[in-house]
């Protein structure tokens, strides 16, 4: 095996996307070239996988290079991602048929491939940072193929993505400096004064591409606007993998937190707000797709949470948490787009008692909703045990807010499967059917990916995730079978009880599953609060907008007020000199010859001096 | 071999006036193109070693000597090309047979008087050149017959035989101290300081003499009439070039090779270069006759030469003779396609005119080239040698001046903006509807349009081949 094989993931999804941006017709043959592809891609992933290689030629010089570093992270991330790009393509197969645009539809999808293979393979931080903003594209590209006003998310996601990629290139710039090289394998810069913002800038970063508050503002607008294999796809599961993957490097790695940093702290803080606020709101959300969305952010921020613990527990449930969000949010978008091409909406209201007509699709989302929940024996009940363990360790005020976001998180996928599985079967729904084969493969594969990471988490925290910390923590305690920590599981469950508690209580007195949260909806302090959420107020893009808006208010009367003076001073004075010198050419040929001679006169008389 | 270019013209006058009338006129116009484009060819192809390599046999009969350096090559390109473009409207513009047979002889006689004056290493001689060329263009200004035309040429004649009387008295001065009319020997007197008084009043003189023949304020008053009252193919000829040659050139020549640069040159010619470039702008702004806005604009332009050639390092000279050369092309394109408008409008008066690019798309487009390298827009030929006077003036300290002429650029591009908004931008104006292109001017416009941005695309060959030697050439 060759090393340049290294780049075969990302030449050829690059290829083939491109390929099918420039076929015409044929729907077919596009559908026929991203499958081959993803699958191609995924048996490149699973071949790679295990094996250490560098790749290095020479680009742009002055210490970037293209250099590709494969090793157990970069091949496990390498790896998760082939497999949802491949799942996706299958799923959209079916989902996406009879939608317009399909054409770039597919190949956003195989270009957005080739890149995270790109920036995810990248042993150079500008290489990295050319993959990384090339994401930024195929992002806008897949929001704006979406339906009426999908442009201006797509503006809005331009705009957020990329201020926070421009603080990145600072950071990069930043880093490259101190370390005094660009290749990420070999860049480690302490975190002091300078170094603290280096790596704050890099944090920024990674986390918006995660989809961490305050960077988050657009998931929910594009959930109801973009297609929906584009939200499994890229703000579900590939980008929150290449956030928390970047995210981990840099604090691994390039800095080397420790849990006395105050660095580690900040990432707590950050992972604690965006678990508390995004569950809250997304427990009042009356769609599908926009609750899981908040959702969306609000993993990530147990994510943020674990690898700011820097303790190794934390790290690596932080790592397993990532993989396992990426699956069991994934799906859940995949049951989501289920239900909509089956029903026809999304809105919790309008939906109800599908349980019955959508067997298959109900369980995968009752095993995927148990996943997110963190109840035992699925993948995230253990991922989340490492993290509250961690958290607890690191402060009671941390632990607290995780498990107040379980407790909400569980409350608000009550609400969701009432309402749309159980209860009475409205009468539109009469005629529904079960999803196509293609669309219920993939969801079937996650899910029982999701049991399979739960009851046997052996074989995915051995295999994949506590090999990537032995680089650096040379014995890693083994993390895998049950927790070890008693107290906590059992305030875990006792939470989980709580939830479905108050979930049977409310729904019975609000009447209705899709209700269910409404008291905490109108909920004396919160009611403001949400109030003003809903209203957009507060949403740190709009503003940052009604800033902007303002700077450029001013600045227009300062313009106005310049242009004024040029407009009424300047013009006038020249008119008036044109004016003048028009009356003294008078045609008076007299008048031009004195003046010749007054001017002769002048310099004869200067030349003499 | 030098004598060639002008024995040449003078030959072909020679054989156009024989007694077979009737043929000539028809071979006119071919045998003029035939010296233009011998001339061109004689100066692109073989820039110095032809010249020196050949022995010129006719030498000896001539009592002055003539020689070519850097200036000299870049003059005599820019005169067979606007002689070339002249010729080619005047076979559109003038109807009658013989009437455009005497311009064609005339033009002949004012290219013989111009290849001369560059030519020549004798005061006595240029000036003699430069009565030629003179009298050719009163004649040519008069041929319109009508009260006009005669005004504008009497006017020239006036405050020209006012120059010349100036020139004379000068040369006189200068012959008396040096007993030699030869530069050279002219030159070497000045190293004497018991001659300075005699010397310094001749500088003096000649210098207004040359104001006066170059039209700088506040020598112009002939300028704007003898231009719009000129046919539109001797107006193109006088704007682009005689005027050039006649004043702007000899000055240069004078200026480095006999004068000397002193102090109390310099400032003369920066003062009275900048008060053209502010005063020609701002005359140019109120005008409403195309023709006249063009004058004045040139009386402008010819400021920022005489400008760099007062600020006197070799960028600034290499400038001067740059924008000398640019000035010829945008100037002639501009007054061909006024010369286009009067030929199919039958009035220059830019308030009866609108939305002519409709009709005129040729016209319009060619102008918006001419006068945005007027103006020194990137990337086209004027903006690099406003850009070297610019950046000679900065490093030679003159930062007010260089502000000031940065400025009057916004008041040129203001004024010609306003004119194309006038002439060709907005609704067709009624009347106008049937006007067509000039056809036979479609061909001169491209020509000088395709000059203007070819030499703009290509200025690094043409700064080292021919812009940058002549920088050189300051002793």
């Amino acid at each position: 095996m060759t090393n340049s094989i290294l780049l075969l993931p990302i030449y050829v999804p690059l290829f083939c996307g491109l390929v099918v941006l420039a076929l015409r017709k044929s729907q077919r043959v596009k559908e026929g070239i991203t499958f081959t592809a993803t699958a191609i891609n995924f048996l490149f992933a699973i071949l790679l996988f295990k094996h250490d290689i560098v790749v290095s030629l020479p680009w742009a010089g002055f210490g970037m290079e293209f250099s590709l570093r494969l090793y157990h992270f970069s091949g496990f991330i390498l790896l998760a991602v082939a497999f949802f790009s491949f799942l996706i393509s299958l799923y959209s197969v079916s989902f996406m048929r009879s939608k317009e645009k399909l054409n770039q539809f597919y190949s956003y999808l195989l270009l957005s491939l080739a890149l995270v293979n790109g920036a995810v393979l990248a042993d150079n931080l500008i290489l990295l940072l050319f993959f990384w903003e090339g994401l930024l594209l195929t992002l806008f590209g897949m929001i704006a193929i979406g339906n009426k006003g999908a442009f201006k998310t797509a503006v809005k996601a331009l705009v957020i993505v990329g201020i926070s990629d421009l603080c990145m290139m600072v950071g990069i710039g930043l880093t490259g400096h101190l370390a005094g090289t660009l290749k990420i394998s070999e860049i480690y810069v302490p975190a002091n004064t300078i170094g603290s913002v280096a790596f704050v800038l890099l944090m920024i970063g990674a986390i918006a591409k995660a989809g961490s508050m305050p960077f988050h503002s657009w998931i929910p607008d594009a959930a109801t606007q973009a297609p929906l294999p584009f939200m499994a796809f890229l703000p579900a599961s590939l980008e929150k993998l290449l956030g928390i993957y970047f995210l981990a490097r840099i604090s691994l790695d390039m800095f080397k937190l420790n849990a006395h940093s105050w660095l580690s702290t900040l990432l707590m803080v950050i992972g604690s707000i965006t678990v508390v606020l995004a569950v809250m709101m997304a427990l009042v959300q009356k769609d599908y797709k926009k609750l899981l969305s908040y959702h969306a952010i609000s993993q990530v921020g147990y994510m943020i949470l674990g690898i700011g613990t820097c303790l190794p527990i934390g790290i690596v449930g932080g790592l397993f948490h990532m993989i396992n969000h990426a699956m069991y949010k994934s799906c859940l978008f995949l049951t989501a787009g289920s239900v909509e091409k089956a029903a026809g909406t999304t809105d919790l209201e309008k939906l109800g008692g599908l349980g019955r007509k959508m067997p298959v699709t109900f369980i995968c989302f009752l095993v995927a909703a148990a996943s997110i929940s963190g109840v035992p024996p699925f993948n995230g009940f253990f991922s989340k045990e490492m993290v509250y363990d961690a958290a607890l360790e690191r402060g009671a005020l941390f632990y607290v807010a995780a498990i107040l976001g379980a407790f909400f998180t569980a409350a608000s996928f009550l609400k969701l499967g009432h309402a749309v599985f159980l209860g009475q079967l409205k009468d539109a729904h009469k005629n529904v059917k079960e999803s196509s084969p293609a669309m219920l493969v993939p969801m079937m594969l996650i899910a029982g990916g999701c049991i399979l990471f739960g009851v046997y988490n052996v074989f995915p925290l051995r295999h994949f995730i506590q090999p990537i910390l032995s680089v650096q923590l040379l014995n890693v305690p083994d993390f895998s079978g049950f927790p070890s920590n008693g107290m906590i599981v059992l305030i875990t469950v006792l939470v989980l009880a709580g939830a479905l508690f108050h979930h049977v209580t409310s729904a019975k007195i609000m009447g209705g599953g899709h209700k269910a949260a409404e008291h905490i909806r109108h909920a004396p302090v919160l009611s403001g609060i949400y109030d003003r959420a809903e209203a957009r107020l507060l949403d740190p893009y709009d503003i940052g907008l009604r800033v902007v808006h303002a700077i450029c208010r001013v600045g227009w009367w300062i313009d106005r007020a310049i242009d004024s003076v040029y407009d009424r001073f300047c013009v006038s004075i020249s008119q008036r000199c044109s004016n003048v010198l028009r009356s003294l050419h008078n045609g008076n040929y007299a008048l031009y010859i004195i003046w010749a001679l007054i001017g002769s006169v002048a310099v004869v008389f200067y030349a003499l001096q | 071999m030098l004598s060639l270019l002008i024995l040449l013209p003078l030959f072909i006058v020679a054989v156009l006036n024989l007694p077979f009338k009737v043929i000539m006129r028809r071979l006119a116009f071919w045998m003029a193109a035939i010296v233009c484009f011998s001339q061109l060819f004689l100066v692109l192809v073989h820039p110095f070693l032809f010249w020196s390599a050949i022995p010129d046999p006719l030498g000896p009969f001539f009592s002055f000597k003539l020689a070519l350096d850097h200036i000299t090559l870049v003059m005599l390109f820019s005169i067979a090309i606007v002689a070339f473009v002249a010729f080619l409207v005047g076979r559109v513009t003038i109807i009658d047979e013989v009437s455009r047979f005497n311009f064609i002889n005339l033009v002949l006689i004012l290219l013989i008087g111009m290849n001369a004056t560059v030519l020549t290493t004798d005061i006595f001689s240029l000036y003699v050149f430069m009565e030629v060329t003179a009298v050719a263009s009163f004649t040519l200004i008069a041929k319109k017959k009508n009260i006009l035309a005669l005004e504008g040429a009497f006017k020239y004649i006036i405050l020209s035989s006012i120059a010349t009387v100036l020139m004379l008295a000068a040369i006189a001065l200068f012959v008396l101290v040096s007993g030699g009319t030869t530069f050279s020997a002219i030159y070497g007197s000045f190293s004497d300081p018991a001659n300075s008084f005699l010397l310094k009043l001749g500088v003096g003189l000649f210098l207004c003499g040359l104001f006066i023949k170059s039209g700088i304020v506040p020598f112009h008053g002939w300028l704007p009439d003898a231009y719009s009252a000129a046919p539109a193919s001797v107006s193109t000829l006088l704007a682009g070039i005689v005027t050039k040659v006649s004043g702007v050139y000899v000055l240069i020549r004078l200026v480095i090779s006999v004068f000397g640069v002193t102090p109390s040159i310099q400032s003369i010619l920066m003062f009275t270069g900048i008060s053209s470039i502010i005063i020609g702008a701002l005359a140019a702004l109120g005008q409403n006759d195309f023709k006249r806005m063009l004058a004045y604009s040139s009386i402008s332009q010819v400021g920022y030469i005489i400008l760099a050639l007062g600020v006197a390092t070799p960028l600034a000279l290499a400038g001067a003779v740059f924008h000398l050369f640019n000035h010829a092309i945008f100037k002639s394109l501009l007054f061909i396609n006024a010369a286009s408008l009067e030929e199919k409008l039958g009035t220059t008066d830019m308030d009866t005119m609108g939305g002519l690019s409709a009709r005129m798309p040729v016209t319009a487009t060619t102008s918006v080239i001419a006068f945005l390298s007027t103006a020194g827009v990137p990337p086209l030929s004027g903006f690099w040698s406003k850009l070297i006077i610019f950046l000679a003036l900065m490093y030679a300290g003159h930062y007010y001046y260089a502000a000031v002429a940065l400025l009057a650029s916004v008041i040129t591009l203001a004024y010609f903006l306003s004119m194309q908004r006038k002439v060709f931008f907005g609704t067709l104006r009624e009347g106008f509807e049937q006007v067509k292109e000039a056809s036979g001017l479609v061909a001169p416009q491209v020509i000088l349009a395709v000059i203007i941005i070819g030499v703009g695309l290509l200025f690094p060959i043409v700064l080292n081949t021919f812009i940058l030697p002549i920088g050189d050439m300051l002793r």
